[in-house]
């Protein structure tokens, strides 16, 4: 039958191209691998790959020194979550029944890595979560978690100090992106402004799904707040901005680090994004003496660096140091190294975490759009038990 | 208006509607990179033109290559052939254009009209204008024309009218181009209108298509005019008076319950000879 014919031509040469492959793939060499899940496709692809760069960078870096453990190929197994949960669990799920990856970076999200952290966990694999800012995360008390990024527990405050101490807002609305990040951000934040004499006009969540806030901001128009804070990421940020503008929303706009990213002034248009104040988790990378050799390379390969390329290369760093103090590719092994970890040379200086796994690195930089570029402000840091406002050496 | 035709759900649609605004994009910087000094008029023009041809080409390679094949194979075949275009049609925009949201240039001049305190811009009384003239274009085609009878034909019942010798295989495709070069201009006047596109934006647009047709009776033109108004109004309210974070649940609930009681519609269909 001609059916049958097709078939046929199409599987033979199939079947002989699977045969070439796997005698390629025959005399296989012992591999260790570090696993990578991210959302690398859907609508929050660019973030995710702007990590997976980072995480390459620090991989092609430490096979660059020699190898990992002698004998063996080191290896990054990126895996894609999509930023949904579900998918989220179904990757580490996948890391962690192959048995040569012994550590993970990973996630973007918080609600992504919250979930992970615990099938991790069950499999005793070291997990260092770049970005994932949620301070419940560390709580759940996994000692498989690491985290090399400052928690919203300090971001909320830093934005809520900023806000009232530096700007002088006193009527404040918060909007959040409905997910673990920007929920838990916006509570943090809510904490800390109840704390303080200000007005909150309100809080309401809106959905990643969404293009059109026009009904939400003409409401809030309609409150006339000083400033408006928004808790989420920077496609909702930026439409948000030019939405402001359309309906006419005066006052001042802030955001959390989730909307600190190079495209956000494009997309939002550069007089719709003029003067708007972000938070972002850790000092400026650009002036950090340690991370130098970092960025040159980095946008010598990749262009612009991303918000978290560096996170993710310090994250995908730290699983090599550990493999390799390790000496063997065990998980067991790579997790008891990772707790002999001291004063790692970083790219944000030395590198400790306490005993949650969360960074003593703690800083929360402020950033501002001026003239269509972001311009460092300073930097909130724990200074003898208070959080202090450094400005920036120049603003200008 | 495939479903009527074909009874297929076709779940790649809202991707058209994204490769639409990715094509309204292409053809807006080629345009500006040749001739600085065009008209923004006959710039949108162009855009539109491009965006409509190149998706109504896309809409037929659709149909000749995904669904053709399977027509007479179970409907759930053809529904998972729907969502596996939707994904391939999202994953091979991201690879072509990249990840990030793309920007679009607003092109139309920002003039503002205060109609008794209402605020109207340029941009959204061209919408207007287009949507109107589309669906008013569409409606006579389908409802006066010989193609248009041809398609409320097989509509019916195919195998009935091939045997009296219609074409119901051009029909069928040109049904699908008609369908997407609209999905195209919607596209295009979607990222005019939001400033930005992304490979993701037609997932959503998909389904609130969908829930409009069926809000205002499944395979009716201007039940499904009627039902996108209708359910656009429920949102833009929910999201006023009561709260943004229900804006979808509110609207869908009152889908929901209209199906409960009137299950073909708004301005309900005869679905009766098919069943």
């Amino acid at each position: 039958m001609a059916r049958g014919d097709r078939t046929r031509r199409v599987i033979r040469p199939l079947a002989a191209l699977l045969i070439v492959v796997s005698a390629g793939c025959g005399k296989s060499e012992p591999v260790v691998k570090i696993g990578f899940a991210a959302p690398l496709t859907g609508d929050q692809a660019s973030e995710g790959q702007d990590m997976l760069r980072g995480a390459q960078l620090a991989i092609e870096r430490a096979n660059a020194q020699g190898a990992v453990i002698p004998g063996y190929r080191l290896e990054l197994v990126p895996v894609d979550d999509q930023r949904s949960p579900t998918q989220a669990v179904a990757a580490a799920k996948r890391l962690a029944a192959d048995r040569h990856v012994v550590a993970v970076v990973g996630h973007l999200n918080s609600s992504c890595t919250m979930p992970a952290s615990a099938i991790y966990h069950e499999a005793r694999m070291l997990q260092i979560t770049p970005v994932s800012s949620n301070p419940q995360i560390s709580r759940q008390g996994f000692d498989t978690f690491y985290r090399t990024c400052a928690t919203d527990d300090l971001q909320g405050p830093a934005a809520a100090l900023f806000m009232v101490n530096q700007l002088n807002a006193r009527r404040i609305f918060v909007l959040d992106d409905m997910t673990t990040y920007g929920r838990g951000l916006a509570n943090e934040l809510i904490k800390t402004l109840e704390k303080l004499p200000v007005e909150l006009l309100g809080h309401e969540g809106i959905s990643q799904e969404d293009k059109d806030f026009v009904p939400l901001l003409t409401k809030i128009k309609a409150l006339n707040p000083d400033l408006l804070f928004f808790a989420g990421m920077f496609p909702q940020g930026a439409l948000l901005l030019r939405q402001r503008m359309d309906v006419g929303l005066g006052g001042m706009f802030m955001g959390g680090d989730g909307v600190f990213h190079p495209s956000l002034i494009k997309l939002a248009t550069p007089n719709a994004a003029n003067g708007v104040f972000l938070t972002k988790l850790g000092a400026d990378i650009h002036q950090m003496p340690t991370a130098k050799e970092f960025v040159a390379l980095y946008e010598s390969r990749f262009g612009s660096i991303g918000a978290y390329s560096a996170y993710a290369y310090e994250a995908a760093s730290l699983a090599v140091w550990a493999i390799r103090a390790a000496g063997k590719p065990d998980r067991q092994a790579v997790l008891a190294a990772m707790k002999t970890l001291q004063d790692y040379p970083g790219l944000f200086g030395a590198q400790n975490f306490d005993e949650k796994g969360d960074s003593l690195i703690r800083d929360i930089g402020i950033v501002t759009v001026r003239f269509g570029r972001f311009v460092e402000l300073g930097t909130y840091s724990e200074k003898a038990g208070r959080f202090v406002f450094m400005p920036a050496p120049s603003s200008n | 208006m495939v479903y009527g035709v074909v009874q297929l759900i076709n779940f790649a649609h809202g991707e058209v509607f994204m490769v639409g605004a990715y094509l309204a994009l292409t053809v807006m910087l080629a345009v500006s990179a040749v001739a600085s000094a065009v008209p923004w008029w006959l710039l949108l023009i162009l855009c539109g033109a491009g965006a409509m041809l190149g998706c109504g080409l896309l809409g037929a390679a659709i149909e000749r290559i995904a669904y053709r094949p399977i027509r007479h194979a179970p409907r759930l075949n053809a529904l998972i052939t729907a969502i596996g275009l939707s994904f391939f049609l999202q994953n091979a925009v991201m690879l072509l254009y990249g990840a990030v949201d793309q920007h679009m240039p607003s092109v139309i001049p920002s003039v503002r009209f205060d109609v008794g305190g209402v605020t109207i811009t340029l941009m959204q009384i061209i919408v207007w204008i287009s949507s109107a003239a589309l669906m008013v274009g569409l409606q006579l085609l389908v409802m006066s024309t010989k193609l248009g009878m041809a398609m409320r034909a097989t509509a019916q019942d195919l195998k009935a009218c091939a045997l009296l010798g219609i074409p119901v295989n051009r029909v069928i495709a040109i049904t699908f181009v008609i369908g997407s070069a609209f999905a195209a201009m919607g596209g295009m006047l979607f990222g005019l209108h939001y400033g930005t596109i992304n490979f993701h934006d037609g997932y959503m647009m998909g389904i609130k298509a969908f829930t409009a047709a069926v809000f205002g009776g499944i395979g009716n033109i201007p039940g499904a005019m009627v039902g996108g108004l209708v359910l656009g109004l429920l949102e833009a309210l929910g999201a006023g008076y009561l709260s943004s974070q229900w804006k979808n649940v509110f609207a869908f609930l009152i889908l929901v319950v209209l199906l409960l009681f009137k299950p073909t519609g708004l301005l309900g269909e005869r679905i009766a000879d098919r069943a």
